[in-house]
């Protein structure tokens, strides 16, 4: 099998980075249950996922995680944390 | 199989153009089609099944069966978890060449870290190398 590059979007980045994703978007904020936005928010969506993707493009180290804002999410909220750590 | 050392972190290089590239979405939110089975939310194990979820479908036929995050904002729009629509979107203003036949959800909660990391895992990435022509995957959580 070939491998297929791929690109996380993740709203609990310290809980993801346990399972060493190749390349990882955290937007920052986000709640859980929301990682490409609130419901409706189509061009929001839109830019996530754009974001996302470009990441492949980006010459990224291997297990990176990068942290975008987008304030047009509204309130914001604290990530999950990892027990027992 | 490959067994990778517990700090590697497997990596491949996206070498093409975004606009010649086929997409493909893998989610851990517990999505799939209202007329598939859902998935076992009574097993305190998890579930280690996967369902595929073809390109054509509407959005509207998709649902959520996960009890590890509160799902409601989903229920009303699946696009915050799985987003396939905006995928479309992307699609028509050529940021991407093409959508995935194939998608996968699978429920990402599980106490068989071993069966999932070994079975479903590699289960997945079979269906999307062989089914999907994926050039992408955009992976995804609750």
């Amino acid at each position: 099998m070939r491998g297929i590059p791929t690109v996380l979007i993740t709203v609990s980045p310290e809980v993801s980075a346990q399972m060493r994703p190749p390349r990882a978007l955290y937007p920052k904020g986000f709640k859980v249950g929301n990682s490409l936005g609130r419901p409706g928010m189509r061009e929001l969506q839109r830019r996530v996922l754009r974001d996302a993707l470009l990441l492949l493009k980006e010459n990224t180290r291997p297990g990176s995680f990068v942290t975008r804002e987008y304030p047009e999410y509204g309130e914001q909220y604290e990530p999950p944390r990892v027990r027992n750590k | 199989m490959t067994t990778l050392s517990r700090k590697c972190v497997p990596f491949t290089p996206f070498d093409g153009e975004l606009s010649r590239a086929t997409v493909a979405v893998v989610t851990a939110g517990g999505v799939h089609l209202k007329d598939q089975e859902p998935f076992n939310i009574s097993d305190e194990l998890g579930d280690l099944t996967f369902r595929v979820i073809p390109a054509d479908v509407d959005s509207s036929q998709l649902m959520v069966t996960h009890h590890h995050y509160d799902h409601s904002d989903a229920d009303e729009d699946i696009n915050v978890v799985f987003p396939l629509d905006v995928l479309r979107d992307l699609q028509r203003e050529d940021f991407i060449r093409d959508i995935a036949k194939k998608h996968i959800g699978y429920m990402g909660y599980t106490m068989q870290l071993k069966a999932m990391y070994e079975g479903t895992a590699p289960e997945i990435a079979n269906e999307i190398d062989r089914g999907s022509r994926a050039d992408v995957v955009v992976l995804t959580g609750g």
